[in-house]
C-alpha cells in the first residue's frame, strides 16, 4: 500500500533531522488494512443509521426547525410508523416497483444502444460527425421533459411515452461519452495497429472499442442514475398508469405520508440497484482497466 | 565511513515489502544501508525493479520503508530542503515554463514577486528564458526535463534527488545534460542522489557509484569514482575512464552472476522442500 501522507518526524531541538520510519501501516500492514476497512464499513452504516435516529428524534419531540418549521406528527410519519404502518402492508407497491423498473430497463436498453452505436459512428468517421454533431448538439440542451408532451400526443397514453423519453435521456448521455471516448484513444495505439496493416473493422475490434470502453462505462454508469429522475418526473407527471413515482404522488393525494416515503427510497434503491448491476457488467468487459468511483448519479 | 562529520543522509536496515496485507507480498528492498556524505553526489545503479527508486522515494518521504530508518541532516531551515526530479510526468501541462519553476517556490510561502524573480534566473542557468511563456507540450523531451531540473533547483534544496532523470533522452541529449548537470553542481556542490540504469552516466557524474543487486534490492558494491573534478562528459573518451568502466563491469558481471547462481540455489533448495 502506498502511504501519501508519511509525516515525517522534525526534531525541533538542534540541527534538523528529518525520520523516515515505518508508520503503522508498515508495522501491521494487515491489522492497519482490516481497521481500515471495519471503520469505512462502520461509517456507510453509521451515518443513514444516525441519521434515521435524528428523523426519529425530530419527530418524536416535533422539534421546531430554524424557529419556524415545526415538525408536525399529522404530517409527517417517523421511521418507525412506516416500518409498521397497517395501511403500507395493504398497499400493493410490488406492481408499481415491478412497473417501473421494466419502462426503464426497456428505455435504458433502446437509448444505450442508440447512444453507443452513433456514438461510435461518429468518433470513427469524420463525415458522420460532420452530418450530425450540429444538430445533436443543438438537441442536448433541450430538457428532455419538455418533449413529453410531443410524445404523448404522437405515441397516446400507453407506455410508449414514457419509455421513448428515457430513452431519449439515456442516449444524449452515452452518445456524447462514447463519441468522446472514441476520439480519445491514443494516436500511438493507432499508429502501431495501422503499422500492421489493420483493417477498418480491425481497428475497432482490436483497438477502437477496448481503448474506450472505460469512458463508455462512465457514461452508461451516469446515464443509469439520469434514468431513474426521468422515470420518476414522468410517473409524477402523469401517475395514472402506475410506478414509483405514482406511488409517491398516491401517498400525497390519499394523504398516506408513509407511502411517499416508501416510494422514495424505493426510487433510491432502484437507481442503487442499478448503477451497481451496469458497473459489474463494466468491471466484467473491461478487467485491465483500474477500478475507478465515479458516482453513478449525474 | 571515516568521516567525523555526521552523514547527510544515513539509511539504517531500510526495508520496503509492497502489498504486505496480502499472501503475496512484493520484497522489493533491502535491508539496505547507505551513508552519504554532506556535499557527495551518489548514483545508484541497479537492474530494473531492483528498489532504486523505492529507496529515493523513502528518502524523499513519498514512501515509509517497512523496516528500519533513513534520517536525514539539515542545515538550514527551509520548507523544501529535498527536491526531486522524475523521469516523466514531473512537470505540469497546464502550466507555463515560469508557473512550473515558480510551482516550488510559491507552494514554499514565497510571493509571487520573489518567485517570479528566482524562477526567471533559474530558468536563465539552464537556457530556458525564451520559453517562459511556452506550454510543456511545445517543447522537446530535453527542454522539458531542463524545466524540471530548475523547478527542482529554484527552491535551492540541501539535498537533490534525481530518478532516471535522463533515461528517455536520446543519446546526444542525455551527454549535453549531464554536462550542464556537473556544471551545476560544480556551483554550489549540493548534495546529490542520482538513479540510473547506465553505468557510464554513474562514472562521468558521481563522486560515488553505489550497484545494486536485482529484487530484493541490496548493496552489491560501492566504489569511488578516481577521476578529478571538474569533470566533463569527454572524460569518457579517455582511456583510464573504459579501463575503470571496464574493470568494473567485470567486477560486477562477477557477482551479479555470483548473486543469480546463489538465489538459483536458495530457489531449489526452496523447490525441494
Amino acid at each position: 500500500m502506498t502511504n501519501t501522507d508519511p509525516n515525517t518526524t522534525v526534531d525541533k531541538r538542534g540541527p534538523r533531522v528529518l525520520r523516515r520510519e515505518p508508520g503503522v501501516a508498515e508495522i501491521k500492514p494487515r491489522a492497519h488494512v482490516r481497521n481500515r476497512k471495519a471503520a469505512e464499513r462502520a461509517l456507510a452504516i453509521g451515518v443513514p443509521a444516525a441519521l434515521l435516529l435524528l428523523w426519529q428524534l425530530a419527530h418524536h419531540y416535533e422539534w421546531n426547525l430554524l424557529g419556524y418549521w415545526k415538525i408536525d406528527q399529522r404530517f409527517y410519519a417517523s421511521p418507525y410508523e412506516i416500518v409498521t404502518s397497517e395501511k403500507l402492508r395493504e398497499a400493493d407497491f410490488w406492481r408499481d416497483v415491478w412497473t417501473s423498473t421494466r419502462r426503464m430497463l426497456i428505455g435504458f436498453a433502446l437509448g444505450a444502444g442508440a447512444g453507443v452505436f452513433i456514438g461510435l459512428a461518429m468518433g470513427m468517421s469524420r463525415l458522420v460527425r460532420a452530418a450530425l454533431d450540429p444538430l445533436l448538439t443543438a438537441l442536448y440542451t433541450v430538457p428532455k421533459l419538455a418533449l413529453l408532451p410531443l410524445f404523448l400526443t404522437i405515441f397516446g397514453f400507453d407506455e410508449r411515452p414514457r419509455v421513448m423519453l428515457i430513452a431519449v435521456t439515456v442516449f444524449f448521455f452515452v452518445w456524447i461519452s462514447t463519441m468522446a471516448a472514441i476520439m480519445a484513444v491514443p494516436e500511438g495505439y493507432r499508429e502501431a495497429a495501422m503499422s500492421f496493416g489493420v483493417s477498418r473493422w480491425q481497428m475497432f475490434r482490436h483497438v477502437l472499442l477496448p481503448g474506450s470502453l472505460p469512458q463508455i462505462f462512465v457514461g452508461l454508469r451516469i446515464a443509469a442514475g439520469v434514468a431513474v429522475l426521468i422515470l420518476i418526473g414522468v410517473e409524477l407527471v402523469i401517475p395514472s398508469q402506475g410506478g414509483i413515482g405514482s406511488l409517491i404522488e398516491r401517498g400525497r393525494t390519499l394523504l398516506i405520508p408513509e407511502l411517499t416515503y416508501v416510494g422514495i427510497a424505493l426510487a433510491a434503491l432502484l437507481g442503487l440497484l442499478f448503477t451497481l448491476v451496469v458497473r459489474w457488467i463494466g468491471r466484467l468487459l473491461i478487467p485491465w482497466a483500474p477500478e475507478d468511483n465515479a458516482p453513478g448519479q449525474g | 565511513m571515516t568521516d567525523t562529520t555526521r552523514p547527510k543522509i544515513s539509511a539504517r536496515s531500510v526495508e520496503r515489502v509492497f502489498a504486505a496485507e496480502t499472501d503475496n507480498p512484493v520484497h522489493a528492498l533491502g535491508p539496505f544501508d547507505l551513508d552519504i556524505a554532506d556535499g557527495e553526489f551518489c548514483c545508484i545503479v541497479g537492474p530494473s525493479g531492483c528498489g532504486k527508486s523505492t529507496f529515493l522515494r523513502i528518502v524523499a518521504g513519498l514512501l515509509r520503508p517497512s523496516a528500519g530508518a533513513v534520517e536525514v541532516d539539515l542545515a538550514g531551515t527551509s520548507k523544501t530542503p529535498i527536491a526531486m526530479v522524475f523521469q516523466d510526468y514531473g512537470i505540469y501541462p497546464w502550466k507555463t515554463v515560469e508557473a512550473n519553476v515558480r510551482f516550488g517556490l510559491e507552494v514554499g510561502g514565497m510571493s509571487k514577486r520573489d518567485a517570479r524573480e528566482k524562477a526567471l534566473f533559474w530558468l536563465g542557468r539552464l537556457g530556458l528564458t525564451e520559453f517562459r511563456n511556452a506550454y510543456p507540450d511545445k517543447l522537446s523531451g530535453g527542454m522539458r526535463q531542463r524545466v524540471a531540473i530548475a523547478r527542482a533547483l529554484a527552491v535551492e534544496p540541501e539535498i537533490l534527488l534525481m530518478d532516471e532523470p535522463f533515461a528517455a533522452l536520446d543519446a546526444q541529449l542525455r551527454q549535453i545534460l549531464q554536462e550542464e548537470l556537473l556544471a551545476l553542481w560544480e556551483a554550489d556542490k549540493r548534495t546529490v542522489l542520482f538513479i540510473t540504469h547506465s553505468l557510464e552516466e554513474a562514472i562521468v557524474l558521481g563522486d560515488r557509484v553505489l550497484v545494486m543487486t536485482a529484487r530484493p534490492g541490496r548493496m552489491l558494491e560501492s566504489v569511488q569514482v578516481p577521476f578529478d573534478r571538474p569533470r566533463t562528459p569527454e572524460l569518457r573518451a579517455e582511456p583510464e575512464f573504459n579501463e575503470f568502466k571496464a574493470g568494473l563491469w567485470d567486477h560486477l558481471k562477477l557477482q551479479v552472476e555470483q548473486y543469480l547462481n546463489e538465489l538459483r540455489t536458495v530457489e531449489e533448495e526452496g523447490d525441494e522442500r
